[in-house]
């Protein structure tokens, strides 16, 4: 009787091994095998939670290279195959779904993910497997500071970068017109932080006062005491750092108050155009100033058939800049196989980006040794209801810049 | 007996199987997905293992477990930001410790909330830990996180040292559980989640007990969190506090088995899958909480007690179909079982008084329960305390022992004052008490009930085992002086009434107390069992044991005990002999009313 | 010092609507000894399906609160019934956990209908303010309160004037004594609950108007209403309102004169403080040191 009862749970707990060990088992190379087999590139995004808006735009951007690239006769005349997995905004996700897409899945490649926090985690995971990472999102300063030779970011600048041009602009007004004081509001967020922190570093050098300098915590819902505090400050110019939500929030809270600030930058935000000013009321936009690494009406290489791919794949809507990031590191990664004629030694990738430049949607690209970029992001201006890029001058899509007014009423 | 043994080693087996499996998956297979899945899974087992500690033995469910593997990650992730060139493997204990001191605050937090209270704290706790990780920019980088350094070892090796870390930490967690449940400790954490203000009273220091329960719980997910935080390369607030892996350590104990050995680790091998399966194929975040939410909600209503237990409870019945119940089986014969000898054998009655109640008093709202009353117990005697309902009697006694605090007055115990200390010091002092309505430790075996109680209080004395050694033995000592050891393996909750009172009376004697006061001993059983109950008392008080006793039953009262006090709204009105108080007309008046006469006197002889 | 004035008027706004959403949750407490931790979960609820009828029909997401309160209702009732009469006799740890997992439950099915990102629900006002003398009085929460206050209102009407209201304090206070009397217990039960459900309901429409939610908010708004009844004291609806009202203005004050990072600790805090100084809080009951009768 006892014999009868032991022996089926022990083979039931050996089967199980058997069966997991043999599911598990891989060779270790990634070798790209059959010369005219597909070629596989596994990525994982946010397609829900936290970040999913985001994450499921940049899933599109994937997805209009991955057409195009396929149309006009594959990668090294190979056909590229892409599996996109959610990581749910999770970071324990995301370092699963690399483990999976390389262990288990047996990509050839790998695209990045979306948000500094998801990055981090993931791109260890590509640097320990020594396979190329190059993302769309994730521009916090920390991320470039692991000495990182796999790692390179596929926007023109990091986050404390983004805004340099604005910050020379604001510096380069004359006296009479420039701010004496200014106030950095900020989401409390890897991303917006930095940004701030780069401009105020700056414009405090130059001599503009800050006024007020606070952080707040991501799950606050109530601007109202904190539009207060900044009005009570009185700043020329105001700084604020923020994702989309606070960033309506806020500037409704300002309204309620009654604060206009003569200059006003805002991170994120009023990038979403019809989002944005639909959010706040467009009287509201007028004169807002923000950064963005791309937009529809860019002049780049590219990007008029990147818009009508798009529009064909998914309507005749605009597509979000997120969308655009992605497309821009899927060509990163394929400027580079194409350079070097191969995907097996991902390390002679890596080396060839750090010594060149690559023109994709976003504009020119090129790398410091750490993997951050080099460039510089446009800036932006709410005018008359439209987003326009008034900075740099080359790329401008119109040539004033105006003074922020909003009607007391929404 | 050995169908027992034989069911254990067939379970025995299967565990020692699956334990060898994934040690040695590593090596048998490098997918890293699967290796990754073990890895989360061993850190959900090693948080619900240490939980189960507090929560499973002590009862005390804490929602803030993640702080703790959130703490052992910031502690590691901050040194190896300042020293990037030391291994952040050797700052892993630190982790550990990290997590300890902060589980003892919530130790001492504990000490002073309960139930509700003491579970809003710990949710309050966990997100405050958050909040001060991001605001505290300075020290922990705040909302950025911590990077760690990349792994230099060969990548042939993958995650080898994270894997077995993990399963070294896991295994010394569960040896730590082992350890706990057999000593002394354990079960005054078992006594404690049962009936927390009855384990007060037989001697569990209540809140070391639970500073150490909380510390242990700790101190192994601390450690845990520490690899973690190596493993994952990159810490940041929000993923290290989440509140959502508390519950998912919580769902992992609940599930497996709480109050058991591999229950926990069970939990946490089914959880992690599941978190990954509704991850992956699932649809991502949302159905991760549907699924989660939906488990628990199911486990809470339809499994509180988890797999093993319920699978072990289901295979006892099996197993037991037709045996005969302890309740039914009769209790023969008026004689006690064997003698017992007192361990500690009271000093021969000089005279002075063992216990002094002076000027005692207790209101509740308008009522005086107890008011100005004094009296006092000879050493050596058997004091009755008796009197009609609402007289203060019990009130008395909960004074005396420490379960409630008096208005005013004091007590003392051979002339040291008392009155001021918690109900477990009395204990060790030498009071103990039985309850007017039996409180035993429902699902504690009798051995267990018996071996609880606390002499008095030391580490050592903590650490010793109690399931079996020179505990135990005087435990079976007591149950058989009660007639009934050969039930010491049932939970206490099976026996019958006069069967349980039996039980609470010896095992307050494992206190080795000088006083014992004993709350209706004769109340609601029958004839048998109550002359039972009088011959253990007059053998212990041939040995010099103290009596106080409160009673209705007056022929036992009358026969057993000299001196008697009676109490009367509050106070005593009288006290002497038995003979000498049937007659006293205070007393008459005061049970039966100014014109009633009694016929002759009433007395039990032996 | 208008500065000062102004953050305790702001203060005060949002305490009265945080007053009627902690009734809710205090009431419940107070009769069945249940704190129901989903409590979050439900406000955030009524503020998407308010957001939703705005965004189909353009109501009025004040004037919503007709819709949602008696939907919420019903919603508690049911839940009672099938979930939460479940574990009345469990240890406060079950309970707990248990109104937990249905948070949990219904974050994720919100995330499934509504999408994870932020919503708002915009009616025409919701830029303005009133102007008094120095002081702006933004229109939403100055509406929001009103109502607030006038639900809360009706509600102590109803508790302290009706039948059933006294039926509903009496099993709170004594429930065997209640039965004696003819009360029906169980029946009271759901109703207490349904009720609190229906509150927090109301609440949530006005919050859909004041701040942006999504399906994760619920845990900012439940850790803010603990705090609110611990400092109030648990069952107390006197006490809920002060509370209320002293969590707004702590808020407001600590973000104005300390940082808006610290805010969200003030609830936390107070939890903290109070349950280790004075663990009834402000007008709760002194727990009776009952005998083991």
């Amino acid at each position: 009787m006892r014999a009868t009862r032991m022996v089926p749970a022990a083979l039931a707990a050996l089967a199980v091994g058997v069966v997991a060990v043999g599911c598990g088992s891989s060779s270790s190379s990634n070798g790209s095998g059959d010369e005219n087999a597909p070629i596989k590139i596994g990525a994982s995004l946010p397609l829900t939670g936290d970040f999913s808006e985001p994450g499921k735009a940049a899933k599109q951007g994937y997805q209009v290279w991955q057409q195009q690239v396929n149309a006009s006769g594959g990668l090294l005349g190979r056909k590229v195959n892409m599996v996109v997995r959610d990581d749910a905004s999770d970071q324990n996700t995301v370092v699963a779904d690399y483990n999976a897409l390389i262990s288990r899945q047996k990509v050839n490649l790998l695209l990045g993910t979306f948000s500094s926090l998801l990055n981090i985690p993931a791109s260890s995971v590509a640097e320990r497997n020594r396979m190329l990472y190059v993302e769309p999102a994730g521009g916090a300063p920390e991320v470039f500071d692991r000495g990182y030779k796999y790692l390179f970011f596929a926007q023109q600048a990091t986050a404390d970068h983004q805004g340099d041009l604005f910050a020379q602009y604001i510096l380069s007004l004359p006296p009479a017109q420039r701010p004496k004081t200014a106030a950095y509001p900020s989401l409390d967020d890897p991303f917006a932080v930095p940004v701030l922190d780069g401009i105020r570093a700056k414009l405090e050098k130059a001599g503009i006062k800050t006024v007020y300098k606070k952080v707040y915590p991501a799950d606050t819902q109530n601007f109202d005491a904190i539009a207060n505090s900044v009005k009570a400050a009185n700043p020329d110019l105001l700084v604020h750092g923020a994702t989309f939500a606070d960033g309506v929030g806020f500037i409704r809270a300002l309204n309620k108050v009654g604060f206009q600030p003569k200059y006003f930058f805002q991170t994120s935000a009023p990038s979403f155009a019809d989002q944005f000013s639909k959010g706040v009321g467009e009287n509201n936009t007028q004169g807002i100033f923000y950064a963005v690494s791309w937009t529809p009406d860019a002049n780049t290489p590219g990007n008029k058939q990147f818009l009508d791919a798009y529009h064909k794949m998914f309507g005749n809507t605009t597509p979000a800049e997120d969308a655009a990031d992605a497309y821009a590191t899927a060509q990163v990664m394929q400027a580079a196989i194409k350079a070097v004629g191969g995907i097996d030694d991902q390390a002679k990738l890596a080396d060839w980006l750090r010594h060149n430049t690559v023109n994709t949607i976003l504009g020119p690209l090129k790398w410091a040794d750490t993997g951050a970029p080099q460039g510089q992001f446009l800036i932006g201006q709410w005018q008359g209801g439209q987003s326009q890029i008034v900075l740099p001058k080359p790329a401008a899509t119109s040539d004033q810049i105006v003074q922020r007014q909003a009607t007391a009423a929404g | 007996m050995r169908r027992l043994l034989a069911g254990r080693s067939r379970w025995t087996i299967v565990a020692g199987l699956a334990t060898l499996f994934v040690a040695l998956y590593p090596v048998l297979s490098d997918s890293t997905y699967y290796q990754d899945m073990i890895i989360l899974s061993l850190i959900f087992a090693i948080g619900a293992v240490g939980l189960n500690v507090i929560a499973g033995y002590g009862g005390y469910v804490s929602l803030g477990q993640s702080a703790f593997v959130g703490l052992g990650a910031y502690t590691v992730g901050l040194l190896s930001l300042h020293h990037p060139d030391i291994s952040p493997f050797v700052w892993v204990p630190l982790g550990g410790v990290v997590a300890g001191i902060a589980a003892t605050l919530l130790g001492v937090i504990a000490m002073r909330t309960r139930g509700h209270a003491f579970v809003i704290i710990t949710i309050a706790f966990l997100f405050l830990m958050q909040l001060v990780m991001l605001n505290w920019r300075s020290f922990t980088r705040g909302s950025s996180g911590i990077s760690l350094p990349i792994p230099q070892w060969d990548v042939a090796y993958q995650n080898w040292p994270f894997y077995y870390a993990l399963l070294a930490i896991l295994a010394g967690a569960m040896l730590a559980s082992w350890r706990i449940r057999r000593t002394k400790f354990g079960m005054g954490l078992i006594a404690m989640r049962e009936d927390e203000d009855k384990a007060a009273t037989v001697g569990v220091t209540t809140p070391a007990y639970k500073i150490l329960g909380f510390v242990t719980s700790a101190v192994f997910p601390g450690m845990a969190g520490g690899v973690y935080a190596y493993y994952l390369s990159f810490i940041d607030p929000r993923g290290m506090f989440d509140i959502v892996i508390s519950v998912q350590i919580i769902l992992s104990m609940l599930l497996g088995g709480r109050g058991t050995l591999w229950g926990p680790v069970l939990g946490a091998f089914i959880i992690e899958p599941l978190n990954e399966l509704a991850n992956q194929q699932l649809g991502g975040g949302n159905s991760r909480l549907l699924i989660f939410g939906g488990l628990m909600t199911l486990v809470v209503l339809f499994l509180p007690r988890g797999i093993i237990p319920s699978a072990g409870v289901w295979l006892a019945a099996r197993r037991r179909r037709g045996a005969e119940a302890p309740m039914g089986t009769r209790s023969d014969g008026a004689v006690p079982r064997g003698r017992l000898a007192l361990r500690a054998p009271a000093p021969p009655g000089g005279g002075a008084p063992l216990l002094e109640v002076r000027g005692l008093s207790k209101r509740f709202g308008g009522v005086n329960a107890v008011d100005a009353c004094s009296f006092e117990v000879q050493a050596g005697s058997i004091t009755a305390l008796i009197g009609p309902n609402g007289s203060g009697k019990t009130t008395a006694f909960n004074l005396i022992d420490g379960t409630m605090r008096a208005d005013s007055g004091s007590v003392w115990l051979d002339g040291q004052r008392i009155d001021r200390m918690r109900p477990w010091r009395r204990a060790h002092l030498g009071i103990a008490r039985t309850f007017q309505i039996t409180r035993l430790f429902k699902e504690m075996t009798l051995l267990e009930n018996v071996v609880a109680p606390l002499r008095s209080f030391s580490l050592a004395r903590l650490n010793a085992v109690a399931i079996s050694g020179p505990e135990a033995k005087r435990a079976e000592e007591l149950l058989e002086f009660a007639g009934l050891r050969e039930f010491r393996d049932e939970p206490a909750g099976a026996l019958s009434y006069g069967q349980q009172k039996l039980v609470e009376f010896v095992q307050v004697l494992m206190l080795d107390p000088r006083l014992v006061l004993l709350d209706e001993p004769a109340g609601g059983i029958n004839p048998t069992v109550i002359e039972r109950m009088a011959q253990m008392i007059r053998e212990l008080h041939g040995q010099g044991l103290t009596f106080l006793i409160v009673e209705h039953n007056m022929p036992f009262v009358l026969g057993l005990c000299d001196p008697v006090i009676v109490l009367a709204r509050g106070g005593p009105i009288c006290h002497g002999t038995p003979d000498h108080i049937q007659r006293d007309p205070k007393v008459l008046d005061a049970y039966l009313g100014e014109d009633f006469v009694l016929d002759e006197p009433v007395g039990v002889g032996s | 010092m208008t500065d000062f004035v102004q953050t305790l008027v702001l203060g005060l706004l949002i305490g009265g609507v945080y007053a009627l959403l902690a009734s809710g949750l205090t009431l419940i407490f107070g009769v069945m000894n249940i704190i129901n931790v989903a409590q979050g979960a439900f406000l955030i609820l009524a503020a998407f399906v308010t957001y939703s009828l705005w965004t189909a029909t353009g109501i009025d997401p004040i004037a919503a609160i007709a819709i949602t309160a008696p939907a919420m209702f019903a919603f508690g009732w049911l839940l009672y019934r099938f979930a939460v009469v479940r574990i009345r006799t469990a240890s406060p740890a079950a309970s707990v956990l248990l109104t937990f997992s249905i948070a949990l439950l219904l974050e994720g099915v919100m995330g499934l209908v509504w999408g994870n990102t932020s919503h708002a629900v915009r009616p025409s006002y919701f830029n303005e303010s009133f102007h008094v003398g120095e002081l702006f009085l933004p229109k939403a929460q100055v509406y929001a309160c009103l109502v607030a206050v006038g639900v809360l209102g009706a509600l102590y009407a109803f508790l302290a004037r009706t039948w059933t209201g006294r039926a509903i304090r009496s099993s709170a206070v004594n429930p065997e004594g209640a039965q004696l009397v003819g009360v029906d217990i169980a029946a009271v039960a759901a109703l207490t609950f349904a009720i609190g459900v229906a509150t927090t309901g109301a609440g949530g429409s006005l919050v859909s108007v004041l701040y942006p939610f999504l399906p994760g908010s619920h845990y900012v708004w439940i850790s803010r209403l603990l705090g609110i009844i611990v400092l109030g004291g648990l069952g107390s609806l006197t006490g809920a309102t002060v509370g209320a009202l002293l969590i707004g203005v702590g808020e407001s004050m600590v973000t104005t004169y300390i940082g808006p990072e610290w805010a969200t600790a003030v609830p936390y805090g107070v939890i903290f403080v109070v349950l280790l100084v004075r663990p009834q809080g402000l007008f709760g009951a002194r727990l009776r040191e009952d005998v083991a009768v």
